[in-house]
């Protein structure tokens, strides 16, 4: 409990952005992401704002929710602020006491930076709560089918991704269990000289890799029993469309990045 | 082996060739012999059900049956397809085979896989184990019940004509136990054949067939009756006797001539028989008063409330978070037994790891030994002294053999070596496990790996003890024997809180503390939790009674007169025996004579 993980953390709602193709909502996400970037001015920053704010209401995802699962990003970019802040020095002089010195270009740049990437933040966040782990893995299948037509393990690739977003909660929660154990059998990682620290490092991670054997064997077990083969050809329970929806989200993702390109 | 292998339900099948046969089948691991001339045939629509102590094989057959080992020798022949004869194996009808068979084991780990097929499959299946509400969800945050039944459904959502489980319940509560047997039940309806690997005797009842293996060999075969009857070579094995098995033994012994059965129906039904009508005029036995109320308590909570972190910091949903406890005030008198009952998510295991002085609480305080478990610097010294055993304990083993394992405890407390060496020594013949000092903790059994985890914690020599479910996953064999262990524990003046589902290892404690939904709801001994006023709460709650008591008051309500609340099998027997006096001899003979 003492790890929390906030990859793959499904938000189960009905909205138009779950419904999404997953393969089109990376895409869209990911454009948008980088589109941020090339924000420069106020009015491109309004219109970021705006456009995450009314991605926010369509997807139906509590504020909280988000915020939480973005949270210790908030830190870093309240330092980002400070920096900002306090060692750009363009423009006309605000505020000027002993070795402080604050300049209006500081001042955009501590808004105009963490805001920009909070963006970003926020959009990647949604698209992780707006998609599950099964449809993240089968985006990033589409994504490896190049590498499948040269003769690569792309479909192998993208299951083990897959696979990986599956198991980090389950392996959060095992370590959790057993830095308890050890801490109460006196190996607590945070105290005493460094020998016993190493010590009691080794203890949780020896543990954690035998356990993570374990899942590893029941897993292989398992997609014996389900009849996974590599490179079999596989049946896909829900095979992925393009929909009139899927067009929609693309044309406003291209408005959208033009839109914030030419607001500069 | 003499036994009776050609039993009613399969001889009615006989004509039909069966739908998995092996032959004189053997499969080592090295030197191993995990097992060893085999031969069985399960017919269409069977449910055969496999018993066995830890490494008797049962797993390996598990996976022999459904297409995931050959063997080194004999015959399998699967679903009709020859897989293996001659000593070589045919791939391709392997692979034909396995397309037909399905195999739900005892981790559920399979889940992150998309269920491939088609849509309306998977709704029938998941509308079969009722588990359509969670269609999106996603399994790693399912409970275990959940987690399995889905596993299961992922199973026959590709039509399996054959369905092997291999101990689908040994990780679940009783609650998520009944659930997934339900769903057995169901597949016995449609035709489904299916093969159940289990450590649970009462589960076996309702199998056509029975098979105990033991070291690779079919021990004893036949339906349950019949193989449940060998009563001294099923207890040999390492298994135990069904409820009313024991229950009719025990009449028995008290002279009350009752035939053997081990179906409980029946047993209940002969014994309204002889008792309806007949009032001895017992009295109820009056609840004891609880032990150990004069001694401090090594425990007091008093008012804990406590969420996770993640609750707490989403203010605006701050009041609707549910805290993991909420106002729970609960004494633990010095020498005492207490179980802490509920279901999943009523903050058993997190009183536990409050108490273990893993975690503080948000407000109220926990005294452990005197000393407030919210000081930091104090906090550390608690953790020598109370000794936490985790779900799975096994999991914490690390070292290169057992005696460093054991050891890590003891040296963290800064103890010389030679004291260290002794607290080994004394920990290791506590749980049995003297003379494996130098071998590697991750290659003993399933069973000797929790006493080796167990060991470490007791090489701490702890005066309190907290167990979340110390003998889930074990077989009958392995939970008898850490009973043991920890009653002796007990009985030396060691303090056990131990989180259980059981209700019948609740009934032995001196103390029980109900949990629901984060708060305490009833505390006492077990004759007053489970008293006749509560019988109804804890049904509420999604708990039952120790299954003694659930026996007698279905008795009463058969027409017996009151038996008291009796909670253990010997006062369930002692009351039956009682009320049964006048009226048992009598009736009996023509009684057996109708049951033969």
């Amino acid at each position: 409990m003492a790890l929390r993980i906030s990859v793959g953390q499904y938000y189960a709602a009905d909205s138009p952005i779950h419904q999404l193709d997953p393969r089109a909502k990376a895409t869209c996400a990911l454009a948008l992401m980088i589109a941020t970037f090339f924000v420069h001015s106020p009015l491109g920053l309004a219109a970021v704002a705006a456009s995450v704010l009314a991605l926010l209401a369509a997807a139906r995802v509590p504020a909280g929710e988000v915020l939480s699962s973005v949270r210790g990003v908030l830190w870093v970019l309240l330092v980002l602020a400070v920096f900002n802040l306090l060692l750009i020095r363009d423009g006309s002089v605000l505020l000027a006491a002993g070795p402080i010195t604050i300049t209006t270009g500081g001042a955009w740049s501590a808004v105009l930076y963490p805001v920009r990437v909070f963006a970003a933040i926020v959009v990647g966040a949604l698209l992780l709560l707006t998609t599950t782990p099964t449809e993240l893995g089968d985006a990033f299948d589409a994504a490896c089918s190049p590498l499948t037509k040269l003769g690569l393990p792309g479909h192998e690739l993208a299951m083990v991704f897959s696979l990986m977003l599956r198991f980090i909660p389950t392996l959060a929660n095992d370590a959790s269990a057993i830095m308890d154990a050890q801490v109460a059998r006196g190996g607590e990682v945070a105290r005493g000289s460094l020998g016993r620290r190493l010590r009691a490092v080794g203890s949780v991670l020896v543990a954690l890799m035998a356990s993570s054997m374990h899942h590893a064997d029941d897993l292989a077990r398992a997609l014996d029993a389900r009849c996974y083969e590599s490179g079999g050809t596989r049946s896909h329970w829900h095979p992925l469309h393009f929909g009139a929806r899927d067009a929609v989200a693309f044309a406003a993702t291209a408005a959208l990045v033009a839109l914030l390109v030419t607001l500069g | 082996m003499a036994q009776p292998a050609a039993t009613s339900a399969a001889s009615a099948n006989a004509s039909e060739t069966p739908i998995v046969s092996l032959a004189h089948v053997t499969l080592a691991y090295g030197d191993l012999r995990a097992l060893d001339n085999i031969s069985l045939d399960v017919h269409q629509g069977e449910r055969l059900c496999v018993l066995g102590a830890n490494g008797s094989g049962k797993s390996t057959l598990a996976s022999v049956i459904c297409g995931l080992l050959a063997p080194d020798a004999g015959e399998v022949t699967l679903v009709g397809e020859k897989v293996f004869t001659a000593g070589a194996a045919d791939f391709d009808a392997y692979r034909r085979a396995r397309r037909k068979l399905g195999l739900v084991f005892q981790n559920p780990e399979n889940l992150g896989l998309p269920p491939e097929r088609i849509e309306h499959l998977v709704r029938r299946e998941l509308h079969r184990v009722a588990m359509e509400r969670y269609a999106k969800a996603d399994p790693a945050r399912l409970s275990g019940g959940q987690r399995q039944r889905v596993t299961i459904a992922g199973a026959l959502a590709m039509e399996p004509r054959v369905l092997v489980l291999d101990e689908p319940s040994s990780s679940l509560d009783v609650r998520g136990r009944r659930s997934v047997m339900k769903v057995v039940e169901k597949l016995r309806g449609v035709g489904c054949t299916v093969v159940h690997v289990t450590h649970f005797m009462d589960e076996a009842l309702g199998a056509d067939r029975v098979m105990v293996l033991d070291h690779g060999h079919i021990a004893l075969v036949g339906t349950p009756q019949e193989v449940f009857s060998h009563v001294e070579e099923v207890r040999d094995l390492g298994l135990e006797e069904p409820f009313a098995g024991r229950l009719s033994s025990q009449l028995r012994e008290r002279g009350l001539d009752v035939s053997w059965t081990c179906d409980e129906d029946a047993l209940l039904a002969d014994l309204a028989r002889r008792t309806s009508g007949h009032r001895s005029g017992r009295a109820a036995a009056a609840p004891g008063t609880a032990p150990h109320t004069a001694a401090a308590p090594v425990v007091r909570a008093e008012d804990v409330r406590f969420s996770y972190e993640q609750s707490r910091c989403r203010r605006r949903r701050a009041d609707a978070a549910p805290a993991a406890l909420d106002g729970v005030t609960l004494d633990v008198p010095r020498g005492a037994h207490v179980a802490l009952v509920g279901q999943t998510g009523s903050g058993k295991s997190t009183l536990l790891r409050l108490i273990a002085a893993l975690e503080v609480p948000d407000q109220g305080s926990i005294e452990v030994d005197g000393i407030s478990t919210a000081d930091r610097r104090e906090r550390r010294r608690l953790h020598g002294r109370v000794g936490y055993v985790m779900q799975r304990p096994e999991r914490q083993l690390f070292a290169e053999t057992v005696a460093q394992d054991v050891a890590y405890g003891p040296s963290n407390l800064g103890l010389s070596p030679s004291e260290v060496d002794q607290r080994v020594k004394r920990a290791l013949d506590l749980v049995g496990l003297a003379g494996k000092d130098d071998a590697s903790p991750f290659q003993l059994s399933g069973g000797q790996q929790r006493l080796c985890a167990l060991a470490g914690i007791l090489a701490m020599e702890p005066d309190l003890l907290v167990l979340d479910e110390p003998t889930a996953g074990l077989d009958p064999r392995g939970r008898r024997k850490l009973r043991r262990i920890l009653d002796g524990l007990n009985a030396t003046g060691t303090t056990l809180v131990e989180v259980t589902h059981a209700m019948e290892d609740a009934a032995r404690a001196d103390l029980v503390a109900v949990l629901d939904d984060g708060r305490v709801v009833l505390t006492g001994t077990p004759a007053q939790v489970f008293s006749a006023d509560n019988a109804e709460k804890l049904h509420d709650m999604g708990l039952g009674v120790p299954h003694p008591l659930a026996f007698a008051r279905a008795l009463e309500d058969a027409g017996c007169a009151p038996l008291g609340d009796p909670l253990t099998n010997e006062a369930l027997a002692d009351a039956i025996a009682d009320a049964a006096g006048a009226t048992g001899a009598p009736c009996a003979p023509a009684a057996d004579g109708r049951d033969e």
